[in-house]
């Protein structure tokens, strides 16, 4: 998965973003809303977090400009704003959900995973494909009833698929997924990882679509 | 003597006696005045009548002097009856020579020479002829003009007696009425909420009175500024400190995950949990700022559910898995409390209730169509002294127990705020144990 943060306090901001990567997905932080704004331009996010009071702006001004556009991304927002009201106008204004800070790391984490399952249509945490048993929640894998050890780089890839099952990613795509702005990508990356992926999980999960890219097979 | 503090019984005094006052002085002068004039006139009859009966009184002295019939002679008069003046004719040497037929001659003074004399009882005129050897006296009984002087007073005082009362009662009437406006600002100012900061209608008021609408008009708005101003204080203060907070503690999480030092990561944790006391102290400070100096009540009235739910639903997630069982009704319960200070208040008492209540038993939030917001857990008894000192600041039901001890505080401050009342009960009406907070919140029907 690839998130944007929008966070202007860098040593909460720097906090998510270490755990966010420690879960094994992307991330890009941004601390003003317009270099959100060109980010999103240039990137089709997974995830968004974002804080409410920034230095250029309200961030409920800019989540009703990413409605009004008719962008489905999911949005959660991070705010020092603790009111009900302030909660319910963010919900309002399109948010998918909302953390008041302080919030605990792992919390944040638990509640990205869930907003991102329902985005994926598929609330339930587990998923079995063929042999395998996946639990989203706890980012295991077993095939067979034994625990497959993914690297977080495989395990984002994986999660990518599962989030569009059927869905053809091609390798920018994927590459959008797996590395922020100032990460260098080896032009042969995807496909290592895809081989490994098959590997581990069996050739028959993931399928290429040649000339288009890659899908999961349908579970 | 009971000092009047109302306006309109001062005024109304005032204008009375200083009516009645007025009134009394004129009637009184009037009747001085009249005294004289009255005085003037009868000393005029007094004259004339002397001046009439001498001429006569002479002529008929000398015509009983020719005839030689001696005696007091009696001026025949057209009829006997009460007379208001009588006289007596004497020579000089004080002898009798004539006297009306009710005069009697005891009463008149010596002679003392012509004019005008009064003694206790009469009032007289004295002239002479025939060289001072007729002398005339005329008694004019003082009763009588006493009398008249009497019925010039009634006459001046009766109409006074029946005007006055109707002129007090229309003092009266016209002071109540011209402070009609005055009452009326007064009852708009008493009737209203304590935290009702809407200017007063300063239409209709007196001039003398307008000025001081205004003014409080003025000092209203300020007041109302400045709650404006410690809510958006507290608003900024919760940004100011939330913001680093959740950061350190991020830092903190972080440290502890990413360190393989069993004693670093323990370190951490306690970095932590200081840091999440602290927060909770500092949220329950600002909380406490809003409840007791905010507006607790809107303008308009909003269904309480939706932020039941969503307070429930924090709360269950934030700790409380599963522990949370709600009870609303299916219809909206509609008040006009602030949503914001209902859920301060919500949240209080379910985070109460499941750090208070018994280990892994469920926490009761129930909301009736009639406004009764309650919060039960289970649990031991708490003694009734514990209860009675339990919204006091800083008090902890239990001194073991983490809390801030502003919780019910905060609870109580609010729900005075919104015009109910916080009531704490233990054990649960029915049950052996346990603990119910109940708030009534005023609720519009339908």
């Amino acid at each position: 998965m690839r998130i944007l943060l929008i966070e202007d306090d860098t040593v909460l901001g720097a906090a998510v973003r270490d755990q966010i990567a420690a879960d094994g997905q992307t991330v890009d932080w941004v601390t003003r809303l317009d270099l959100a704004r060109e980010a999103m331009a240039g990137t089709g996010y997974d995830l968004v977090l974002l804080d409410l009071m920034l230095p250029d702006g309200r961030g409920i001004a800019f989540l009703r400009a990413v409605r009004a556009r008719g962008e489905t991304v999911p949005v959660i927002i991070l705010t020092a704003l603790d009111q009900i009201s302030d909660r319910i106008e963010g919900l309002n204004a399109g948010a998918d959900d909302y953390l008041v800070k302080p919030f605990d790391l792992a919390e944040l984490s638990a509640r990205i995973g869930a907003v991102a399952r329902r985005y994926s249509g598929n609330p339930n945490p587990l998923i079995h494909i063929e042999d395998l048993e996946i639990d989203l929640a706890q980012k295991r894998v077993s095939r067979g009833g034994k625990a497959v050890s993914l690297t977080a780089r495989e395990w984002a890839l994986f999660e990518a698929f599962l989030s569009r099952p059927g869905q053809v990613f091609s390798r920018a795509q994927l590459e959008d997924k797996l590395y922020a702005f100032d990460a260098e990508v080896e032009s042969n990356a995807i496909e290592v990882h895809i081989s490994r992926l098959r590997k581990k999980l069996g050739a028959r999960v993931i399928a290429t679509e040649r000339g288009l890219g890659y899908r999961l097979v349908a579970r | 003597m009971r000092r009047l503090t109302s306006l309109q019984a001062r005024l109304g005094l005032t204008l009375g006696v200083a009516l009645t006052a007025l009134w009394l002085a004129a009637g009184s002068l009037t009747a001085l005045i009249l005294r004289g004039e009255m005085n003037q006139v009868f000393d005029a009859a007094l004259k004339e009548t002397s001046d009439r009966i001498l001429p006569l009184a002479v002529i008929d002295i000398i015509s009983r002097a020719e005839a030689e019939e001696p005696g007091v002679q009696r001026l025949a008069t057209a009829r006997e009856g009460d007379e208001f003046f009588t006289y007596i004719l004497r020579d000089e040497t004080g002898a009798l020579l004539m006297q009306s037929h009710n005069a009697e001659p005891s009463a008149f003074p010596a002679w003392q020479g012509p004019g005008f004399s009064e003694d206790a009882t009469y009032r007289f005129y004295s002239d002479f002829a025939l060289k001072g050897t007729v002398r005339i006296t005329v008694a004019e009984p003082l009763a009588h003009r006493a009398e008249v002087a009497r019925e010039i007073q009634m006459g001046l005082l009766a109409p006074l007696l029946l005007v006055l009362p109707l002129a007090l009662a229309a003092v009266a009437v016209g002071v109540r009425l011209s402070l009609g406006a005055v009452r009326r600002f007064r009852a708009a100012l008493s009737a209203r909420g304590p935290r009702d900061f809407s200017p007063l209608p300063e239409a209709g008021l007196p001039a003398e009175i307008a000025p001081l609408a205004s003014a409080l008009n003025g000092v209203l708005a300020r007041l109302e500024a400045a709650f404006a101003a410690e809510r958006s204080f507290a608003a900024n203060a919760a940004h100011e400190l939330r913001t680093p907070l959740a950061g350190a503690i991020a830092q903190a999480q972080r440290l502890r995950a990413e360190t393989a030092d069993p004693a670093a990561a323990a370190r951490a944790g306690e970095i932590e949990a200081v840091l999440k006391r602290l927060t909770r102290f500092a949220e329950r400070l600002m909380q406490l700022a809003r409840a007791e100096g905010g507006r607790i009540r809107r303008a308009e009235a909003a269904d309480l559910r939706p932020v039941l739910r969503l307070v429930a639903e924090d709360v269950a997630r934030a700790g409380g898995e599963g522990r949370v069982s709600l009870d609303l009704p299916s219809a909206p319960v509609r008040g006009d409390i602030d949503p914001d200070a209902l859920a301060i208040l919500t949240r209080n008492l379910l985070e109460n209730a499941l750090r208070h209540g018994a280990e892994g038993r469920p926490v009761g939030l129930t909301l009736t169509p009639a406004g009764a917001l309650s919060v039960t857990n289970d649990g031991a008894p708490v003694p009734p002294e514990v209860l009675a000192r339990l919204t006091t600041r800083f008090e902890r039901g239990a001194a073991e127990a983490e809390g801030s001890g502003l919780g019910l505080a905060i609870v109580a401050a609010i729900a005075e705020g919104a015009g109910g009342a916080l009531t704490l009960r233990s054990p649960i009406p029915g049950a052996a144990g346990g603990f119910c907070a109940e708030v009534r919140l005023p609720v519009q029907p339908g």
